[in-house]
């Protein structure tokens, strides 16, 4: 029995050395010091299979094609999804060893890509030398982070020139029940991380209780701040899917909307004809920061096009190549200091939230209980 | 000795295992269905599976290589063929009438009981057709969506002479529209701008619980007169575009489509081409130059899903399977695939499609594409509106079901208040169809006086025979 016992133990101690031998070795051939040339990898992809890109963005779609044509003979597939489920298809597909994914875009802001794929080295961080030096500080850590956007108060441009409102309290007001769409955070991330960064900021809400009300803020037992704010704006909102369904539902001309919860860069849908104004200067916050990072997947089959793939998409060395430019619209910041931001107002001049991973992290099962008992009650 | 002893406790575990099989045989029926690219493996499939261990009966499978289902049930009336059930769906769609005919034979069982339905693959009703329309182009133009016909016909002339695809030919199709189905015909989309034109019930529509006909009046001629106007300056590839040709020219990457129309955008765009499906947006309801904006509202009647041959011997086994595919269990299986993996129950917060509380979440999308855990619409099922209103997002962008459900909500203000019941009136629909293809392709002058009259004294002739005296019985 005892050796039985014994026997198994080296076999399971066996296979973990063997899997964590086999992750070294990817990870050594992978060669990902940043050190390449580009005629080089050009040269070694041409030899390899279709570039498989999970991305929570549909503009990869858009990369893609310019990428097919800047490097004929060079294919890729994109697989689009929403953050959830790209962290769950990623990690399943290292977890069962099938290694279809080779390049990964999505955001962080939930700290799940942290905890599920970054820490779990499921993901390595990529990143030209060349282009390194050209990234913003902060952008460059065991995460590339590619891509600076926020979580935002909308309004309708149609109804209102100027926001009618310029306190987050006033949204609680009973003549703005129902007139609040929003994506459910429980699936979205951008709008889970706003909801977690506003259920760590009971400080702010009632100081900016005070400058809206003129008194102190009386918050039922057993509840903080944040949380009673929250319950409130919850009261008024209408949840989507998505960020797209909020443009959909706001930005049309007629519209049973006042605001609007999304991510930036669905400031680009005005191009053709929405009419969504963003709001900056609500008083304590207008939304979060939010951020998007490009990665190469653990046991990528293809790590030389999805290097070069990720050099591309990066604007290449002086960022003036077609591969950034999809990224390069209104409601985003660029990552590079030689690039311009997509935005005309600046990220700094905004007033945003910082999500908090760790404590996103650290409490998250009180921030989903939190919100689902909210949503329950809905 | 003991080898004798050995050899009598053999022989007795030998009959008591022969005893056991013959006990558990299985009785086995064999049904037709046709090939599919979506499914995998017929023999292996889970919902074949499940049936067979639900129903305990063997499912053989005869794959059926032909679209034509008339031929086929022609063929199986006057042959012996081993088939106790025929499935429809996909490219073998069941006509109502072959089926019908196909039953009546006189040694037939209740003609009724010999046919099931299919209803799962939509809502029971909602808008029946959407325009979608190439975001990528009018980002590279600097258009806006077009919200009205003028709007949309400056849309189409930039999109024909800018060269968006940026090819440098003058390859575009600014709007394509096909006459296969009323879902691909864009004039006919184009002409609810006018005036509430509804194919499907004979081109009648309801005021004040008055039955009013479309067709004739001089609204109707006017969205002719401009589907007219775009297919002389070459804005709209019509009538000469079948089904197939359709979605070859959208789905090119050589992006060469503007503007089309469906009903779902799943009949166009295949679903696992995210890079076109990324290209298209669906336009609101565009409202005419009289400033009346309709969306075509359509009840959805479940399709025949399979047909039990009259000759079977094995009726029983055949109804028990599917009476068994009818059932919610089966249905849900039939539509999302396995319950646990593909898809679970909603949670209380989750949000559905359609802006309801969830019902279903997809795990697993698996809907229109290769796979093995159902049989993509075919056969019967019986899938509840609160599941198909209440599937939830499953987070992929190129997801159809979403995408369509996006767009229909935003055309349900364009419903009009009521419908008429007349329903489908072949000889009304023919006569209307075929005119509106000529005076659209300009075959008969729509500006000429004496056409339109002539057109509208043939409508009311046979409007006349269904449709006039009915309104004056009630």
């Amino acid at each position: 029995m005892v050796i039985t016992i014994l026997l198994i133990s080296i076999y399971i101690s066996g296979c973990r050395i063997n899997d964590n031998a086999n992750a070294d070795k990817w990870l050594e051939s992978a060669d990902l010091s940043g050190d390449d040339d580009e005629n080089e990898l050009y040269e070694n992809a041409l030899k390899e299979d279709i570039l498989i890109v999970y991305t929570v963005s549909t503009r990869a779609t858009q990369v893609k094609e310019s990428f097919e044509k800047e490097y004929p003979g060079l294919h890729v597939e994109i697989r689009d999804l929403r953050s959830p489920e790209l962290i769950k298809a990623v990690a399943e597909s290292v977890d069962t060893e099938k290694y279809d994914a080779d390049v990964v875009i999505c955001n962080d802001n939930s700290g799940t890509f942290k905890s599920e794929l970054l820490d779990k080295g499921k993901v390595y961080p990529y990143i030209p030398n060349d282009i390194k030096e050209n990234m913003k500080d902060g952008h460059v850590t065991d995460m590339i982070t590619f891509l600076d956007e926020a979580e935002l108060m909308f309004y309708n441009g149609t109804k209102y020139e100027k926001s009618p409102i310029s306190n987050v309290w006033e949204l609680t007001e009973e003549k703005y029940k129902g007139k609040i769409i929003m994506p459910s955070p429980l699936r979205s991330f951008s709008t889970y991380a706003l909801c977690a960064a506003i259920l760590d900021s009971s400080d702010v809400l009632e100081e900016a209780y005070k400058e809206y009300a003129g008194s102190e803020l009386e918050i039922p037992v057993d509840n903080k701040a944040s949380e009673y704010f929250m319950s409130l704006l919850f009261d008024n909102a209408v949840f989507s899917n998505s960020s797209d369904e909020v443009v959909e539902a706001l930005g049309a001309d007629e519209t049973e909307y006042d605001f609007g919860i999304m991510v930036s860069s669905k400031l680009r849908f005005n191009e053709i004809g929405y009419n969504l104004k963003p709001q900056y200067d609500l008083e304590p916050f207008s939304g979060a920061k939010i951020s998007y990072a490009v990665m190469i997947a653990k046991g990528s089959k293809n790590v030389n096009t999805a290097k070069l793939f990720i050099r591309y998409m990066l604007g290449g060395s002086d960022g003036q190549g077609e591969g950034y430019k999809p990224f390069q619209t209104i409601g985003t910041w660029s990552a590079r200091k030689d690039l311009n931001d997509g935005n005309p107002v600046a990220l700094e001049d905004i007033r945003l939230l910082t999500p908090d991973q760790d404590y996103i992290i650290e409490n998250r099962d009180y921030i989903d209980g939190f919100l689902s008992n909210l949503l329950e009650k809905h | 000795m003991k080898s004798l002893q050995y050899f009598i406790f053999l022989l007795i575990i030998s009959v008591a295992i022969t005893g056991c099989a013959k006990n558990k045989e299985r009785s086995h029926i064999n049904i037709a269905i046709p090939y599919s690219d979506n499914v995998q493996d017929y023999e292996t499939n889970y919902y074949i599976k499940w049936l067979e261990e639900k129903t305990g009966i063997d499912i053989d499978v005869t794959i059926i290589r032909s679209t034509r289902s008339n031929e086929y049930l022609n063929n199986l009336r006057s042959s012996d063929l081993d088939v106790d059930a025929v499935f429809f769906g996909g490219d073998f769609q069941a006509d109502e009438k072959a089926v019908s005919d196909f039953v009546s034979n006189p040694d037939a069982y209740d003609e009724a009981a010999l046919i099931y339905t299919c209803k799962g693959l939509y809502k029971s009703s909602g808008c029946g057709q959407v325009m979608w329309i190439n975001k990528d182009w009018l980002t590279k133009l600097n258009l806006d969506v077009p919200k009205n016909t003028d709007e949309l016909y400056r849309v189409l002339l930039a999109f024909e002479k800018s060269d968006p695809n940026g090819n440098g030919i003058n390859d575009e199709l600014p709007l394509v529209g096909s006459v296969d189905e009323y879902e691909f015909n864009s004039c006919l989309y184009i002409l609810n701008s006018f005036i509430y034109t509804d194919p499907y019930n004979s081109y009648c529509y309801m005021d004040n619980d008055k039955v009013f006909t479309a067709c004739v009046d001089n609204s109707f001629r006017e969205g002719l007169s401009f589907c007219n106007k775009l297919y002389n300056e070459k804005l709209i590839e019509y009538a000469d575009v079948d089904k197939s040709q359709l979605c070859e020219l959208v789905n090119s990457p050589n992006n060469l489509v503007g503007a089309f129309t469906t009903d779902s955008i799943a009949d166009v765009i295949y679903q696992e081409n995210p890079e076109i499906m990324a290209k298209y947006i669906h336009l609101p309801p565009l409202t005419g130059p009289d400033g009346k904006s309709f969306a075509l509202y359509r009840e959805y009647e479940p399709a025949i899903g399979a047909v039990i041959n009259y000759k079977t011997d094995k009726y029983d086994d055949v109804k028990l399977v599917l009476d068994t595919m009818m059932s919610e269990e089966a249905s849900l299986i039939a539509r999302y695939g396995e319950e646990g993996v593909d898809w679970e129950y909603a949670k209380e917060w989750d949000v559905g499609i359609y802006g309801e509380k969830a019902t279903i979440v997809t795990k697993n999308y698996i809907w229109n594409t290769r796979q093995n855990k159902h049989l993509c619409g075919i056969g019967p099922m019986n899938v509840p509106d609160k599941y198909l209103i209440g599937v939830t997002w499953n987070g992929v962008n190129s997801d159809t079901e979403y995408i369509d459900a996006r767009a229909k909500m935003r055309y349900e203000s364009g419903f009009p208040k009521e419908t008429s019941d007349n329903g489908i009136i072949t000889e009304i629909n023919n006569y209307v169809d075929e005119m509106t293809d000529k005076f659209v392709k300009g075959d008969a002058d729509i500006n000429d006086d004496k056409n339109w009259q002539d057109f509208c004294n043939g409508y009311n002739d046979i409007a006349d025979k269904y449709i006039y005296k009915r309104m004056q019985n009630k």
